[in-house]
């Protein structure tokens, strides 16, 4: 799909292609959905003046009612205010797993594809057997090693990201190494840091920021998975994913406890991929009318 | 091309090597001392040390220790379960025929129900059901699996009372709610998958020429359109596989279903690491073996490539 330009319009591509990315129907409806559940998450206090943590067992399991919107849990907390107080923690993971895969991993691209040679054959070597750990399956084994807690769940989730952004990487990398530009570079004298900071990562945004959007999107989900299994967050720390674990256990009487903590988690990775679809849009959109020219 | 399937097949053997060196490092990265950490809050004697470590043979150098580990690893010994003290393979070999049949479920109802909304969106291309279907399908996409089953369940099994939320059996009623569970967001990805195909192959001449010949309509688009447009989605389905590997260890968590998955994540809380290495090991081999498998057999089909 490609926006219809006028040519006052038309300036630089990176412009373009926001402005289409904004004239985008679902990332529209994405983009506010996942700003209503940033502000609604942490702006808690705004919402609610309960304490997230605080039971009151003789009002446990108690149905949605005026004063507890979403119900109480099992031990009598306000599950409204844990929804609101559990976004906070569950929008992190997703973040910070994410950032971590993509500094390491945009990292070893870089360096792989410049530099070639022993270097990138090991590094793709470990990046292949890092990819034989089906979907979640390598987040669990290096829970396993680190043991479980919402920081190393992170952590878990940041490595097992690398793979995807090395290779990403390396691949664009691989494609501008012989550009003309980056040869004038070199000739004038430019250090391997510089090319690699100036020209080649700025060149190689585009590419990444799909894979930035959306892993952002299954980084929520695997972290919530990692909550769900109980390898994440220690009770009584409010998060999605471990909201469910607890509730699951009173899918008989108290439905209020799994719908709307799942809920969460769904809108947060929908509005995340409607977004990122349309920024996929406006990168192809953008490299079909390059290559028209 | 027999070049290509020699270099295919020692990449393999290399990456599958990778694997084996990283599961094995998994006992020697955990931080502290690793019989701390699985004896925990047990009374701690410097014998039960002793014993842990001469069980879990750490008292050699670790080039010898890898080589034993291999060795045997190649031999069908995983090592014993610390928990249980039964031979690992053999806990994983009595996993996996349930997680095989859940998976197999699975994927027929990601084939069935995706390459039906698939080709339905692809043949009402731009109508409300095209639309209808690529939103189901983003949303199966966000959906995350575990919520989904509770869904499943409050829907199936708390309010309609038709299947058991807990299905450990193999029996279809059994199976319905994991499968349906582990195999919806693979439809998402599947109806995607058909529907670019389908429109792709819509739009060639030989489908012009088909229905110039006055082919009946159906005809046209099940012998000619739907067999070449599924070629993509079948040698991605090896992929697939591997996902609904990873995704069965909450579906059979949740279900409290035997399986692989559920071996994985309790051997996890147990601190179980001959287990843990074991799954590991087990699952990463069947995926690079699948993956290997589903690339050979693509160059053996596809002559473009078998050309080259």
């Amino acid at each position: 799909m490609i926006a219809k330009l006028s040519p006052f319009q038309a300036n630089s591509p990176g412009l373009r292609m926001l402005r289409q990315i904004l004239r985008n129907r679902s990332a529209q409806i994405g983009g506010i959905l996942l700003l209503l559940l940033i502000f609604a998450s942490y702006a808690a206090p705004l919402f609610t003046d309960r304490d997230p943590n605080k039971t009151a067992p003789p009002l446990a399991l108690k149905a949605p009612s005026l004063d507890h919107p979403m119900g109480t849990d099992g031990i009598g907390r306000d599950n409204f205010t844990r929804f609101l107080y559990g976004g906070q923690l569950s929008l992190r993971v997703g973040l910070v797993g994410i950032t971590i895969g993509a500094l390491i991993g945009i990292t070893l691209g870089l360096v792989s594809g410049y530099f070639g040679g022993w270097l990138d054959s090991l590094l793709s070597w470990f990046t292949d057997v890092l990819m034989s750990f089906p979907d979640i399956l390598l987040a669990l084994a290096i829970i396993a090693i680190l043991g479980p807690g919402i920081a190393n769940a992170m952590l878990a989730i940041g490595i097992s990201f690398v793979p995807s952004f090395m290779r990403l990487t390396r691949g664009s990398v691989l494609s501008l190494r012989e550009m003309t530009y980056i040869e004038a570079s070199r000739a004038l004298g430019s250090s391997d840091f510089r090319i690699l900071s100036r020209h080649i990562l700025p060149n190689s945004v585009r590419t990444l920021l799909v894979l930035l959007t959306l892993g952002i999107g299954s980084s929520i989900l695997a972290g919530a998975a990692l909550n769900f299994l109980g390898l994440g967050a220690e009770p009584p720390t409010a998060e999605w994913g471990a909201m469910l674990n607890a509730g699951m256990k009173y899918v008989r009487q108290a439905w209020w406890l799994t719908v709307f903590p799942g809920a969460g988690i769904f809108l947060a990775v929908l509005s995340i991929n409607l977004i990122g679809d349309a920024i996929s849009d406006a990168v192809a959109g953008t490299v079909v009318s390059v290559e028209k020219k | 091309m027999f070049n290509y399937l020699v270099r295919r097949i020692f990449t393999s053997i290399l990456v599958l090597f990778g694997v084996s060196i990283l599961v094995f490092s998994v006992i020697h990265l955990v931080p502290g001392d690793v019989t701390m950490a699985i004896l925990g809050r047990q009374k701690v004697t410097a014998e039960k040390v002793a014993a842990l470590r001469e069980q879990l043979g750490l008292n050699d150098p670790l080039y010898v220790q890898y080589g034993r580990y291999l060795g045997n690893a190649l031999h069908g010994d995983l090592g014993k379960s610390i928990r249980t003290n039964l031979p690992v393979a053999k806990s994983i070999a009595d996993q996996m025929p349930s997680t095989f049949v859940l998976s197999m479920a699975a994927l027929l109802v990601a084939l069935s129900i995706g390459g039906i909304l698939g080709m339905l969106a692809a043949l009402r291309h731009g109508t409300w059901l095209d639309t209808l279907v690529m939103g189901l399908s983003v949303s199966g996409l966000s959906i995350p699996t575990f919520w989904m089953g509770l869904l499943l369940i409050l829907l199936f099994s708390v309010k309609l009372g038709l299947f058991p939320s807990i299905s450990s059996g193999n029996t279809p009623a059994q199976l319905f709610l994991p499968a349906l569970t582990l195999g919806l967001p693979e439809a998402a990805v599947v109806a995607r998958m058909v529907r670019a195909s389908m429109l792709d192959v819509l739009g060639r001449e030989y489908i012009t020429t088909a229905r110039a010949k006055g082919l009946p309509r159906a005809t046209v688009i099940l012998k000619h359109a739907l067999r070449n447009a599924l070629i993509p989605v079948v040698t991605f389905l090896g992929l697939q596989m591997a996902y609904l590997l990873g995704g069965a260890t909450i579906v059979e968590t949740m279900f409290a279903r035997q399986g692989i998955g559920r071996l994985a994540v309790q051997s996890i809380f147990n601190r179980d690491y001959p287990l843990v290495q074991g799954v590991v090991l087990v699952t990463a081999t069947i995926y690079v073996l699948i993956n290997t498998l589903t690339d050979v057999t693509y160059v053996l089909v596809n002559p473009k490539i078998r050309l080259k």
